[in-house]
């Protein structure tokens, strides 16, 4: 038998963070399954999946990096888990769609959409933001699948973003694959 | 997950600058329709139409909504109803008309294109018949459009043919006096007719296509428009300044992504209604809409007047980017593709014109670099048959010696002479009326008859 572990780490950016967090499992024998790491405003988040026999738990993994000797504080959370990661799940799923949002800077309005978001049962995949001359930018990801009527998922969104005073807009995410992308 | 900037700027090109997939055509068989009575024939085209459209505009309303980009379009090319119609009266063929115009309501598409016939080498007793009934034809049928083929590189020019067509040009506005004449832009005459325009009027289903085929036209010159205008103003501070080639690269790339989105939407389309799909036709078709023009990319890039030395040059540019763009980002691309300059569908190009800027010679001069001709052209009412015959043999003869697709809709508007004015509304347009030079002066000329023979390139094999 093996153990699965599902590792958090977030640190202020620097070089080398990736590189001592694996050196960590590494050297307690663990097998990298995936990863997947983010950096916002010189902050660095950081996910993985890793395997380890048996004898190493997740205190022994926090211990080990301990040892290391970080010019930053590495906040670590890790925790074993019974099922393995299910790469499908990594996959974007055929009902996959980007919404955008803009509207004048305020408090509330990631809460907001995500709201909506949870109401309608759609899930949030991705999510970035950027705030330029006062207007503030959502782009989100979502996984429509559970959604039965897409028309109205679109009219309930026209009302929310009539009533928000925001524009949004709602469109498959093969229109920017297509623009975007080259396939191969 | 894709860039955002990458993200935002695909969003850009669909709320603000007005990109659209402009047209999904359904190409249908209509050859074995024929029976032996006017009736039968008419009840078999019906039938097949019903049964092969019926969920068509539906369906990409479907797609359009589930993507989230507009398809602006939804119409019908049926195979050039002279083969349907071999053997019958000019009655019959209005007859014809009427029961398209029926099954294409029932259906519920903006268009039917296909009510034409292919004489580039000579006229049968059928084809006279057929472009007898045109002016009635076209009058009694609301969303039928005609077309004609009188010349190609292979086969040279007829003659004949042309004779016959400048009175029937004048004679289908007459009859539709009381709509400034807008029979005539129901009808558009061909050098080089493509099999696979999904673009109106001038769309059919050529004998050569299987039995249903979807066509997708995309367009977009507001997307070109807007990707300069902010290409230019970020490099205006650049020391090393702008170069033209790097502007062409931009129009390459612009068209990719409009390119890509018509061909998503086409292939979605066709995978559901189980129908192959045919090609993607890149065109650049401007819309009276304002920021939707061609025009406006001309002035753009630097000439301050439509018609002004310089513009054949751009448009030549123009168009050749736009081809490179989209060929590299469509599987199959056919049609015209190319940038069409239909001056009432322009909201720029019909100012040109008002303005004196754009006359009917530079109009000839730019169609030797784009796609596809003289294109909703409206003169006044007076001009004679045989000059309107003569403009499109000249249009021909670019056509037929610079092999590619070459094209005349003019309207000779019923009693507006120059300094007035024609609209048709919707995306049909409006425009002053152009002068035309030189009137009654080519009559013997066009009394002549026969053909222009092919020219001496032609012969490849």
């Amino acid at each position: 038998m093996s153990t699965q572990m599902i590792i958090s780490v977030m640190s202020k950016d620097r070089t080398g963070i990736v590189a001592d967090i694996t050196g960590a499992v590494y050297e307690l024998g663990g097998d990298l399954a995936d990863l997947n790491q983010s950096t916002l405003g010189g902050y660095l988040t950081m996910i993985l999946f890793a395997t380890f026999d048996e004898d190493v738990s997740p205190d022994m993994l926090m211990q080990k990096i301990d040892t290391i000797d970080s010019p930053t504080t590495l906040d670590v959370v890790a925790r074993t888990i019974t099922t393995a990661p299910d790469p499908a799940l990594s996959e974007l799923p055929p009902k996959t769609y980007i919404m955008t949002t803009q509207g004048p800077n305020r408090k509330g309005l990631v809460y907001g959409v995500s709201s909506f978001c949870f109401e309608h049962d759609i899930n949030i995949l991705d999510l970035a933001t950027t705030i330029k001359k006062g207007i503030y930018t959502m782009v989100l990801q979502l996984d429509l699948s559970r959604v039965e009527s897409i028309v109205e998922v679109r009219e309930a969104l026209a009302d929310y973003a009539r009533d928000q005073g925001l524009q949004i807009v709602l469109q498959h995410h093969d229109l920017f694959k297509v623009t975007n992308e080259i396939p191969f | 997950m894709l860039r955002s900037d990458q993200i935002l700027a695909t969003v850009e090109m669909i709320q603000k600058e007005n990109l659209d997939v402009r047209t999904v055509t359904m190409g249908i068989n209509l050859l074995d329709c024929r029976a032996s009575s006017i009736g039968q024939t008419c009840r078999n085209i019906e039938d097949r139409i019903s049964e092969r459209a019926g969920k068509f505009v539906e369906t990409c309303n479907f797609v359009s909504r589930k993507l989230g980009i507009p398809v602006v379009n939804k119409r019908i090319s049926i195979t050039p109803i002279s083969f349907v119609g071999a053997g019958f009266t000019r009655d019959d063929f209005v007859a014809l008309a009427i029961s398209l115009d029926r099954a294409a309501a029932g259906v519920g598409v903006d268009i039917l294109g296909g009510f034409s016939a292919q004489v580039e080498k000579g006229l049968t007793m059928t084809d006279r018949e057929y472009i007898h009934s045109l002016p009635e034809a076209l009058r009694v049928s609301e969303t039928v459009c005609a077309s004609i083929n009188i010349a190609s590189s292979q086969k040279g020019i007829n003659m004949d043919a042309l004779a016959m067509l400048g009175p029937t040009i004048k004679e289908i506005a007459e009859r539709t006096a009381d709509q400034g004449g807008f029979g005539a832009a129901k009808f558009v005459v061909f050098c080089n007719q493509p099999g696979d325009n999904p673009f109106m009027a001038g769309a059919i289903h050529g004998v050569e296509e299987a039995d249903t085929v979807l066509n997708v036209g995309v367009s977009g010159p507001g997307v070109i428009a807007r990707s300069l205008e902010k290409l230019i103003s970020a490099r205006e501070a650049d020391e090393n300044g702008l170069k033209l080639d790097e502007i062409a690269e931009e129009i390459k790339q612009t068209t990719f992504r409009v390119t890509r989105c018509g061909e998503l939407v086409g292939r979605q389309v066709s995978d559901i209604l189980g129908v192959s799909f045919g090609v993607v036709d890149l065109s650049l078709a401007p819309t009276p809409k304002v920021g939707d023009s061609v025009g406006e990319i001309l002035h753009i890039l630097g000439v301050d007047a439509i018609g002004a030395p310089g513009s054949t040059a751009i448009l030549a540019m123009l168009n050749d980017a736009v081809k490179k763009g989209g060929i590299f980002a469509s599987k199959t691309v056919g049609g015209l593709s190319g940038a069409f300059i239909p001056v009432m569908e322009d909201a720029v190009l019909a100012e040109a014109v008002g303005k004196g800027d754009l006359c009917l010679e530079k109009l000839e001069a730019m169609t030797c670099v784009c796609s596809v001709g003289i294109d909703m052209v409206a003169i006044p009412g007076s001009v004679d048959g045989d000059t309107i015959s003569a403009i499109i043999a000249d249009e021909m003869a670019l056509g037929m010696v610079n092999n590619k697709t070459t094209a005349v809709r003019i309207i000779p508007v019923p009693g507006k002479e120059v300094g007035e004015s024609v609209s048709f509304g919707g995306l049909f347009g409006a425009s002053p009326i152009m002068a035309v030079r030189n009137v009654g002066k080519s009559s013997r000329f066009i009394g002549w008859g026969g053909r222009i023979p092919a020219p001496v390139h032609s012969f490849k094999n």
